[in-house]
C-alpha cells in the first residue's frame, strides 16, 4: 500500500516529495516535506483510501532535527499509515514552525497543543495554541533530550535537595557512563552538589 | 399623592435587564469530574455558552520516565495511566514490544490474558455504572456495582498480589499461573453476573428520571466522532460498528465468538448519553460471553514465552493499538536498538475524548453537562499521563 500512497501524494500534493523505504521490522513510515504537510494530509483524507481519523500527532527529538509523526487511520477501509516530517533544528533551544492541520480534523487541536507543550514546535493556524499539560508559564520543552528542569517556578524550589531520590540520580549517572551514547540519557534533573558522605554512599 | 401613583407600574421587560456571561470553574476538586479535571465554563443563566477543559493536574511525566527505563521496567508505569483498567494498559504495551521482538506467546498465557482483560473491562464498566448513577443523583447503584467489582479485585489480588496496579502481564506471557480454584471462581462470577446485570439495568436504565436525564442529551454524531478521533464505546454508541477486537484482532480474539455492540438510539437520538450507557451495559454481557469461551478452551501448558534476559528491541518504529474499556489505546514506539526506548508515545483515548467536552457543552444546562462528562467516562490518569 505504501508505494501507491507515495505515488498519490506526489501527484496530488505538489512538492511534498514523499519517500518511503522498506523496513526490517515494525511499521513503515512515509516521509514528506514539512512545508506541504497540510496539503499532503488533505490529499490522503480525500483520497479513495479514506483516512478519516487522525489518531496521533507527536514528535521525537534527535540531535539535529525534530521528527513529527502523524498517524492516520481509516475506520471505513480499515488501514493505518504513519506520515513523518523532519524539522531541522538550527540551535538546541530554537522554536520550530509547521502548518496546523486543525482545518482537516478537530482532533488536531489538542494533539498539536501537546506537541507544542512537549517539543516547542509551533503549529501555525491552530486557533488555541497554549501549553496543555504543563503550566502556561513553564520554561523549556520537556521531551527534548537536552532538557533540564528549571530550578525555580514562581517562588517555589522545583527540586529541593531533601526531596531528591539520590539513588535515581546515581543510577542515571552510572547509566550515562556505561551507555555508548551518553546523550540518550537525558536525566532531566540537574545534579546538585551533595555533602561528601552522601556522595560516598552513592558511589558504591 | 394617591396610592397608585407611588408605585412604578412599568412591567419589567427582559430586554431592559442587563445580563452578562458568568465564568464558573468546575473543578479541579469537583466530585462530578471524576478526578482532577477543571472545566472553565461561561454560563448565560443555566445555559452553558462555552466550556474549556484545562488539563495537567495529574501530569506525571510518564513518557519522559519511559525514556530512562528498560523495557520490563516500563510495565508498572503504564499501569498507572488508566488505573481502573491496568490490565488492558499492560496488555497493549506487551503486545507492542512482542510484535517488535517477534515473540511467540504460549496458548495458555493468551487465554489468561484475554480473561483478565475482559474481567477488567467488566470491572471498569461497573465503575462507570456506579459513578454515573451518582452523577445523576442515585447513590445505591454504586454500592451494587462495587459489590461485584470486589469479586473481580479479589481474584486479581490472588493472581498478582495487588488490587489496582497489577504488573501481572509480562513480556512473553503472564507472571503467575491460574489455578483450578481461580477458574472455578471466575465461572461462578460469570453465572451470578448474568442475573445481576439484568437487575442493574432495570434499576437504573429503565428508571424514568434516569432516562429523562440522559436521552437526547450530549448527542455526538458519527461525523463528530471521526473528526475528534473518538473511539471505543463512544464511537459505537454513535452507530459506528468499529471494535478493534473484531476489525483488527489481536491475541486470540479471532477465535472467539462475540458481537460488537452498536448504539441504536432507542430512547432518543442516536449517540446520546443513554446510548453510551447502554452500549457499556451490553458490552459487559459480551465480555462474560468471551470469558466463558476462554474457560472452556483454556489449555494446559507454559505461561511464559522465550524472552531474553536483557530485552533489546531492534531499531525501527511501530504503532500498535488495542481496545481498552475506554477506547483505543495506542503505543507508538521508536527504538534505536538499545536497552531503553528512544521514544514511547501513548495515544490515550481519554485525552481525545476530553476535547469533545467543548463541543458538547454549548447550549446545554449545567446539570446536563455533568451527565455528558460522566457519559464519556474519562480517567484523568490516562488524560494527563
Amino acid at each position: 500500500m505504501h508505494n501507491e500512497l507515495v505515488t498519490l501524494l506526489n501527484s496530488k500534493a505538489n512538492g511534498c516529495d514523499a519517500t518511503t523505504a522498506e523496513v526490517e521490522c515494525g511499521d513503515q513510515p512515509i516521509f514528506v516535506e514539512a512545508a506541504h504537510i497540510n496539503a499532503a494530509l488533505k490529499a490522503l483524507k480525500e483520497s479513495t483510501y479514506e483516512f478519516n481519523v487522525l489518531q496521533l500527532i507527536t514528535g521525537c527529538d534527535f540531535e539535529d532535527r525534530i521528527e513529527i509523526s502523524y498517524i492516520l487511520a481509516s475506520f471505513t477501509k480499515n488501514h493505518e499509515v504513519i506520515i513523518k516530517t523532519k524539522l531541522a533544528k538550527p540551535s538546541s533551544d530554537a522554536i520550530l514552525d509547521i502548518d496546523s492541520v486543525c482545518d482537516l480534523w478537530l482532533a488536531a487541536g489538542f494533539l498539536e497543543r501537546e506537541t507544542y507543550d512537549m517539543f516547542g514546535v509551533r503549529f501555525n493556524g491552530n486557533p488555541d495554541l497554549r501549553r496543555i499539560l504543563c503550566p502556561d508559564d513553564w520554561e523549556g520543552w520537556p521531551l527534548r533530550k537536552d532538557y533540564v528542569v528549571q530550578e525555580k517556578y514562581k517562588h517555589m524550589l522545583v527540586n529541593p535537595q531533601n526531596k531528591i531520590n539520590t539513588d535515581d540520580l546515581y543510577f542515571f549517572d552510572r547509566q550515562k557512563k556505561e551507555a555508548a551514547e551518553p546523550k540518550l540519557w537525558s536525566g532531566s534533573w540537574k545534579k546538585p552538589e551533595f555533602p561528601a558522605e552522601v556522595e560516598a554512599k552513592g558511589e558504591k | 399623592m394617591s396610592h397608585d401613583e407611588s408605585l412604578d407600574t412599568t412591567p419589567m421587560q427582559s430586554e431592559n435587564l442587563k445580563s452578562e456571561l458568568l465564568t464558573l470553574n468546575m473543578g479541579p476538586q469537583h466530585p462530578a469530574t471524576h478526578g482532577v479535571l477543571r472545566v472553565e465554563i461561561k454560563t448565560d443563566s443555566e445555559i452553558i455558552a462555552e466550556a474549556t477543559p484545562h488539563l495537567g493536574y495529574l501530569h506525571r511525566c510518564m513518557e519522559k520516565h519511559c525514556e530512562h527505563l528498560d523495557y520490563r521496567g516500563i510495565i508498572p508505569f503504564v499501569d498507572r495511566m488508566d488505573y481502573l483498567a491496568a490490565m488492558s494498559m499492560e496488555w497493549g504495551y506487551c503486545l507492542t514490544i512482542e510484535k517488535m521482538l517477534g515473540t511467540e506467546v504460549p496458548r495458555r498465557a493468551q487465554y489468561i490474558r484475554t480473561m483478565v482483560a475482559e474481567l477488567q473491562r467488566v470491572a471498569s464498566h461497573l465503575m462507570f455504572y456506579g459513578t454515573y448513577a451518582i452523577d445523576l443523583g442515585a447513590f445505591s447503584p454504586f454500592l451494587y456495582a462495587f459489590q461485584e467489582r470486589e469479586t473481580i479485585l479479589r481474584i486479581f489480588e490472588e493472581l498478582s498480589g495487588a488490587r489496582l496496579l497489577y504488573n501481572y502481564i509480562w513480556l512473553g506471557g503472564v507472571w503467575n499461573d491460574m489455578t483450578d480454584d481461580h477458574l472455578r471462581r471466575i465461572a461462578a462470577f460469570c453465572d451470578r453476573m448474568d442475573g445481576e446485570l439484568e437487575k442493574y439495568h432495570t434499576l437504573v436504565g429503565m428508571n424514568k428520571i434516569f432516562r429523562d436525564r440522559t436521552a437526547n442529551v450530549g448527542v455526538l454524531t458519527a461525523e463528530d466522532c471521526y473528526s475528534y478521533g473518538a473511539t471505543g464505546p463512544i464511537l459505537r454508541a454513535s452507530g459506528v460498528d468499529w471494535d478493534l477486537r473484531k476489525t483488527r484482532p489481536y491475541g486470540i480474539y479471532q477465535e472467539l465468538d462475540f458481537e460488537s455492540i452498536v448504539g441504536t438510539g432507542e430512547m432518543g437520538t442516536l449517540g446520546d448519553c443513554w446510548d453510551r450507557y447502554y452500549v457499556r451495559m451490553k458490552e459487559m454481557n459480551e465480555s462474560l460471553k468471551i470469558i466463558r469461551q476462554c474457560l472452556e478452551g483454556i489449555e494446559e501448558g507454559p505461561i511464559q514465552g522465550k524472552v531474553s534476559k536483557i530485552v533489546k528491541v531492534p531499531a525501527g518504529e511501530i504503532y500498535m493499538r488495542t481496545e481498552c474499556p475506554r477506547g483505543e489505546l495506542g503505543y507508538h514506539l521508536i527504538s534505536d536498538g538499545g536497552k531503553i526506548p528512544y521514544r514511547l508515545k501513548v495515544k490515550s483515548s481519554c485525552f481525545t475524548h476530553t476535547a469533545m467536552l467543548s463541543h458538547m457543552a454549548p447550549g446545554q444546562m449545567i446539570a446536563d453537562f455533568v451527565a455528558s462528562i460522566g457519559s464519556i467516562d474519562i480517567v484523568l490518569g490516562e488524560v494527563d499521563r
